[in-house]
């Protein structure tokens, strides 16, 4: 996998189950390729999260077959061109409904942290 | 929506599979493009930047293969890369994919043609509306009556309102002659009553059906009308829209025809389909009034069926009729014989029972026989099987390699189960569908075989055929790619290490193999002891001496009931055809008689014989009179069958006359009584002394004058030739009226030598000829040759199917015989290789295989003997007097086991004894 780098901390892996979520709100901001999503995670994470890009093309692609994302090939900053994907209508439906879920868990689990 | 966006990007990557993988890798590459160009700008040098943007990656192929693996689809891409595989393998090994395929199509097709029979005459029910709430009118056994005379129908007609409908179908079709007269021809023919398609809900498909104004005696308005059945319509009237107002003649009564049934609409008849159909109303007109059956309580020729309420049940409905069962019987019952009490009319109980599925002849012939062929034939497809099963394990051996090699590069056991799993399934889909072509020409000609006349089975490809096929093919599969599925899971990776990755570890598998080959062996011999018996049963009768000569006689019934021929002239104009027919160009001989050759008729009259201690006054029981029946003639009974023929009719025939003279034709109706006699009433009546001069009485008739006996035939057969000689007496036609009933018969079959071998090109000639002197007689003619296959048409059909199935057994036995043998000897490969290193002879190579193998054929020769002599105790009846246990047919049936067998062994053998010993060697 990765080399690690010993100038950074170990960077941790993106939860279960979240990555549909977070490449969902990423894109939700703009359409991007594979490598700006990858990057982005990273920055908005404050290089906490890096994401496995065996884990992300296929999520991708999944997304895209559900119809939740469409793509778009255009012309990247280098003037390559690179695959874009942005969100469809049904994927920001379906990114209302990952982030209520996800703000159920979150508060439950920060309820049982503090009470217990 | 989700579902269907999945369902397009699945049919896309299908469909454009490499434009798609074209663009899954430019949007790796292009990410790999950016994360170097990210670290060039970093000022990391180009080289390792790019190695540096790859790791990152993890590998483009890995990545790619990631998004492959987790679309949607990718099961179904696998398992089409596995399917394209299975192909190319099978395509490499063409003869061994052929030998499956044809084994698979041959025991899936024999099964789904014995299904689709089974189902059609057993299982399906009648294409009306509604069949389960039809309900049948039957006694309960022991007489378990299910026919009805039409007073009684007219009965429960009246009581029509507490059920959802009744009707009445006659229970046998009939025979309706089309034709004027001549040479006749015959449509089948039902009776029904009017509101007969009402109640079981068929709609025509052209013009109407019955109204109950048809029913009216004589016919309705229109007069007398008949519905025909689209068979009919299509193959009478080529299908023409005006057929609707045309004239059908229906013994000789003009019937308009008024409406065709739907197709697929074959009466409630199971296994025979009616063609015309007429209301009860017009029964007189066309039997004529003294024969009508519509006014006799003692003609039972009806079934009754009702239909029941959307709720009532048969017991509600048998509860119903038993409330006016007792009104039946009054207004019904027969004038009363001498002896018989009023009490034992419809005394039982009568009942309903489910009519769903329609009556049949042919099913209750047929029915069980079928069942018990339908088992066998699974055996045999198991058999099959179980071969195939082995010849894969067999192949499995060669390609351990292979999976070795696979389960090292990481394939998981599960995906090359599953490999091996499409190959049998994709074996198993192409024997299936081969099989559904063995399966339709096999039906048909089962069908063709089961009944002599118009046997009618519709046996559409429809879905529960396909689907039967599809689950004989899906069971077979599972049977036989199990094995080597399993062998493959169960393979180390380590053997890919050596070079040629020979597993040892089958000895258990062995041991199975070596068991269903015996078995198979057995039941092999078992069909060929059954098979040899009803072969030599066939062969036996079809070339018994029957005492006359059988392939130059043309026989001709002439029928008077229906012809313009008062029955006091009867006999005059018999005999005028007969001197007519003599004369017409190729005719040697002719004759008529009243009971013919292999007719299923007999006549049969007590008599006393001077000089017999047989007498006819002895109480004993035996069939009097005549009739067509196939009981048989007591030892001890003073009886005798009887026929009455005119000169020439020996001479027809080509009978011998042993002794005395033949009847002329001064022996007429006032000269002395005389008869001819054959050999075995010589031996009954007298010992086997000669009978000429001899007379007899018959004992019925005391006033009449005693017969001489003036002359002596060789027996012949008369009325079955399955059965012993019957003694028979031949009296003059003149002679041979009975008491009180002077007219000639009117029924007699007229006989006809032909000069050539052909008899039946005479056909024409001869029906002119009678047309000449009577041109509304009835005719109708069969070759007395075709007669006999007719009879025999049950032993040949036997013969013909178990001779098949024999042969189909003993191949696969061979087969997997072979298999088995081939596999043992790639087993001990290398110990045969040192031994002939050693200095083995070939020939002691070929006896070590073979010795195993003997002892394997041996061992299923033994257990197949003893069971099929077993068994065959249950044919015994279907084999006209050949023991079961005929010694010459066990020794043909094992010795052509034993050879086929031991050639099957035998290839493999030599095969080994040919192995390069430093071939081998160099293996190890």
């Amino acid at each position: 996998m990765a080399r690690k780098d010993p100038d950074r901390m170990d960077k941790l892996d993106v939860p279960q189950g979240t990555l549909e979520l977070m490449i969902l709100t990423i894109l939700a901001r703009e359409p991007l390729h594979g490598y700006g999503i990858s990057q982005r995670l990273a920055a908005l994470s404050h290089d906490n999260f890096q994401v496995n890009p065996g884990s992300l093309f296929p999520s991708l692609y999944r997304l895209e077959q559900d119809g939740q994302l469409k793509a778009e090939w255009r012309a990247s900053e280098n003037n390559r061109n690179a695959k874009y994907y942005a969100l469809t209508a049904a994927g920001r439906r379906q990114l209302e409904q990952h982030r209520r879920r996800w703000n159920r868990i979150s508060f439950a689990i920060a309820s049982v942290l503090e009470g217990a | 929506m989700r579902l269907f966006h999945r369902l397009a990007s699945i049919l896309w990557w299908i469909v454009r599979r490499d434009r798609a993988e074209r663009r899954l890798d430019d949007d790796i590459r292009s990410f790999v493009e950016m994360a170097a160009a990210d670290r060039v700008r970093e000022g990391i040098p180009d080289l390792e930047a790019r190695r540096l943007a790859l790791v990152e990656l993890g590998g483009v192929d890995q990545v790619k293969e990631s998004v492959r693996s987790g679309r949607h689809g990718a099961l179904l891409d696998d398992v089409g890369r596995d399917v394209r595989y299975a192909f190319r393998l099978l395509g490499r090994q063409p003869t061994f994919a052929a030998v499956i395929i044809v084994t698979l199509a041959l025991g899936i097709g024999a099964n789904t043609a014995f299904f689709s029979i089974v189902d059609g005459l057993l299982l399906r029910t009648l294409p009306v509306q509604e069949p389960e709430r039809l309900a049948l009118l039957v006694a309960p056994p022991p007489s378990a009556q299910q026919s009805w005379t039409y007073p009684i129908w007219q009965e429960i007609q009246r009581h029509a309102d507490r059920f959802d409908g009744v009707f009445a179908w006659t229970r046998f079709d009939a025979q309706f002659n089309l034709t004027q007269g001549g040479e006749t021809q015959f449509a089948n023919g039902v009776w029904a009553s009017a509101g007969s398609f009402d109640v079981l809900g068929v709609k025509p498909v052209v013009g109407r059906l019955f109204v109950p104004a048809d029913d009216r005696p004589g016919g309705g308005d229109g007069g007398p009308v008949a519905v025909i059945s689209h068979a009919f319509w299509q193959e009478r009237f080529g299908g023409a829209p005006d057929v609707i107002g045309r004239t059908l003649t229906v013994e000789r009564v003009p019937l308009t025809i008024v409406g065709v049934t739907p197709p697929g609409f074959s009466g409630l008849n199971v296994g025979r389909s009616f063609d015309v159909a007429v209301p009860f109303g017009i029964e007189p007109l066309i039997r004529g009034t003294n024969q009508s059956r519509l006014n006799r309580r003692t003609s039972w020729w009806l079934s009754v069926m009702v239909r029941l309420r959307p709720r009532q049940s048969l017991e509600d409905a048998t509860a119903v009729l038993q409330t006016f069962q007792p009104g039946i019987r009054e207004a019904t019952r027969p004038p009363l014989r001498p002896g018989e009490t009023a009490d034992e009319y419809l005394s039982e109980p009568l009942m309903f029972v489910s009519a769903a599925r329609g009556q049949s002849g042919l099913r209750d012939t047929y029915g069980r026989p079928l069942l018990v062929m339908m088992m066998v034939v699974g055996a045999v497809l198991l058999i099959a099987c179980a071969n195939i099963a082995n010849l894969l394990l067999a192949r499995a051996t060669a390609r351990g390699h292979e999976w070795s090699v696979r389960l090292a590069l990481g394939a998981s056991r599960g995906r090359l189960a599953r490999q091996l799993l499409i190959e049998s399934l994709l074996l198993a889909a192409m024997g299936a569908a081969a099989g559904l072509i063995v399966a339709q020409w096999g039906s048909e000609l089962l069908v063709s075989q089961l009944a002599t006349d118009s046997a009618y089975l519709e046996l559409p490809l429809d879905w529960r055929m396909l689907g039967f096929t599809a689950a004989m093919a899906l069971a077979a599969a599972l049977v036989f790619g199990v094995a080597p599925a399993w062998r493959a899971a169960r393979g180390a990776p380590i053997d890919a290490m050596k070079d040629r990755g020979r597993n040892n570890a089958g000895s258990g598998r062995v041991t199975v193999a070596n068991s269903l080959v015996l078995a198979q062996v057995a039941l092999s011999l078992v069909l060929l002891i059954c098979a040899g018996l009803f072969l030599r049963t066939f062969g036996r009768l079809t070339t018994a001496s029957l005492g006359f000569d059988r392939d130059r006689v043309l026989l001709a019934s002439l029928d008077s009931r229906r012809a313009d021929l008062a029955p006091p002239a009867r006999l005059a104009v018999y005999e005028r055809i007969r001197q007519r027919v003599l004369a017409v160009p190729g005719v040697e001989q002719a004759a008529i008689s009243i009971v013919v050759p292999l007719g299923g008729a007999m006549w049969s009259r007590r008599i006393d014989v001077s000089g017999s201690t047989l007498r006819g006054g002895d109480a004993s029981d035996g069939p009097e009179g005549f009739g067509f029946t196939d009981r048989p003639i007591p030892e001890n009974s003073p009886l005798a069958v009887f026929n009455g023929i005119t000169p020439g009719w020996i001479a027809t025939f080509g009978t011998q006359l042993l002794a005395g003279r033949d009847l002329s034709g001064h022996d007429g109706p006032g000269s002395p009584r005389v008869a001819l006699v054959n050999q075995a009433f010589a031996r009954k009546f007298l010992n086997g002394a000669n009978p000429v001069g001899h007379t007899m009485h018959l004992t019925r008739e005391p006033d009449s004058p005693a017969i001489e006996i003036v002359g002596l035939l060789a027996d012949a057969v008369y009325r079955d030739v399955r059965e012993p000689t019957l003694p028979t007496a031949y009296v003059p036609l003149l002679q041979s009226s009975e008491q009180g009933q002077p007219d000639g018969p009117a029924v007699v079959t007229l006989s006809v030598r032909a000069a050539s071998s052909r008899p039946g090109l005479l056909t024409k000639a001869v029906a002119a000829a009678a047309g000449e002197i009577n041109p509304t007689l009835a005719i109708t003619f069969r070759t007395l040759d075709d007669r006999l296959t007719d009879t025999l048409m049950r032993e040949r059909l036997l013969a013909f199917m178990s001779a098949s199935f024999g042969a189909l057994a003993l191949l696969m036995a061979a087969v997997g015989l072979y298999g088995v043998t081939s596999y043992a000897v790639n087993l001990r490969r290398t110990e045969i290789g040192i031994r002939m290193a050693l200095g083995a002879t070939r020939g002691s190579v070929i006896g070590l295989v073979l010795g195993r193998v003997s002892m394997l054929i041996g061992a299923g020769i033994v257990v197949g003997l003893a069971i099929g002599t077993w068994a065959s105790r249950f044919i015994a009846t279907l084999l006209s007097g050949l023991d079961p246990r005929d010694p010459a047919t066990l020794l043909a049936s094992v010795v052509t086991l034993a050879v086929v067998s031991a050639l099957a062994g035998w290839l493999p053998a030599s095969r080994a004894s040919r192995l390069d010993p430093t071939e081998v060697l160099r293996e190890i």
